[in-house]
């Protein structure tokens, strides 16, 4: 069963940053461990004699390489859609990919997404060509909003980025996924722990966005296994059907024919 | 004239210049053999137009490289 992105169909329903890691190798191992063919990653102003960018640029093209995959830049730290549009134009002449992951941030203690400057941005970047993946709230009106301008893909936060703080608001979570059957939804930030990732899953949300969860564990390598596990684990909950809640026992062992010293009365 | 690169003030004798030019002058060889996109007060530049973009006085360039991000 496999995630597909604008067309593109991928293995794994994980997407994953690049970020955060202990090392350079370590981005690399884990990344590859986990199985993602989407790998996020960023444009900066670069000191002249600060030479590690151009190696970790090497570094990134040998994973998307080796896993098959494919970049996904991102427009982080953009606070205006003006600003927005124009990384992802230089993101897009340098990376040779139309896709990008849309952050346009509007407050700087919670990093939420600024809604309105949002929409702004991915109707301009839809007009001229891009495939957006919006970082948005778990807001239901814009997550519509933001499908009928035309992504296809949509990345409500699970919390704010980087917090761990797995799935603050599961309602709103639950009520996107049931009100946009069609569109292809990836929750984004804030995924602390593996079991996070395989309840989103489980809701019937196609793939999972994460960094930190995986960068900034004890055994980066290891944490990216379990995520790949666990977002194999939720997946094949969904489609095989979760039982329905009750509000009482059931007894699981058939009670017919049980033994005459179980019947009432009888000592 | 002059120019902001990556917001560091830069001084260029020539009255004319072009954005081709300035890059030359301010870029060292890692990374101008590098992968970069440059935006112009904001406004992206592409690649085709950096011989032909005449820069003017207190224009702020700004160049940026491929970094890890989530």
């Amino acid at each position: 069963m496999s995630l597909t992105i604008y067309g593109q169909p991928l293995k794994s329903r994980l997407l994953i940053g690049s970020a955060l890691y202990p090392s350079p190798q370590i981005m690399k191992q884990a990344i590859l461990a986990s199985q993602s063919q989407v790998v996020t990653l960023s444009l900066k102003r670069q000191n002249p004699a600060d030479k590690s960018g151009a190696k970790i640029w090497q570094y990134l093209q040998e994973v998307v390489e080796q896993c098959q995959g494919h970049l996904l830049p991102n427009t982080a730290g953009c606070k205006t859609a003006k600003e927005a549009v124009t990384l992802a134009k230089m993101s897009r002449e340098i990376f040779k990919t139309d896709w990008i992951k849309l952050e346009v941030i509007g407050d700087d203690y919670n990093l939420q997404p600024d809604p309105i400057e949002l929409l702004s941005a991915t109707e301009q970047l839809i007009n001229a060509g891009f495939k957006v993946l919006p970082y948005c709230t778990d807001d239901l009106v814009l997550c519509q909003r933001l499908y009928d301008l035309g992504c296809q893909v949509i990345m409500p936060w699970a919390s704010p980025i980087g917090t761990g703080k797995g799935l603050m608001n599961p309602y709103n979570l639950e009520t996107i996924r049931l009100r946009l059957p069609e569109a292809t939804l990836i929750l984004d930030a804030g995924i602390g722990k593996p079991s996070d990732a395989c309840i989103a899953m489980e809701m019937g949300y196609d793939g999972v966005l994460l960094n930190s969860a995986v960068a900034l564990a004890d055994n980066p390598v290891m944490m990216a296994k379990a995520f790949s596990a666990a977002l194999q684990a939720g997946e094949q909950g969904y489609v095989a059907g979760i039982m329905q809640q009750r509000q009482t026992a059931h007894p699981s062992t058939p009670t017919l024919d049980t033994p005459f010293w179980h019947q009432p009365g009888v000592s | 004239m002059n120019i902001y690169i990556n917001g560091k003030n830069q001084k260029l004798d020539a009255k004319q210049t072009t954005l081709a030019m300035a890059l030359s002058m301010f870029l060292n060889d890692n990374q101008t053999n590098s992968s970069f996109a440059v935006a112009i007060n904001g406004e992206f530049i592409g690649k085709e137009y950096y011989d032909k973009t005449v820069l003017s006085t207190d224009d702020s360039i700004d160049v940026l490289f491929p970094i890890v991000g989530g």
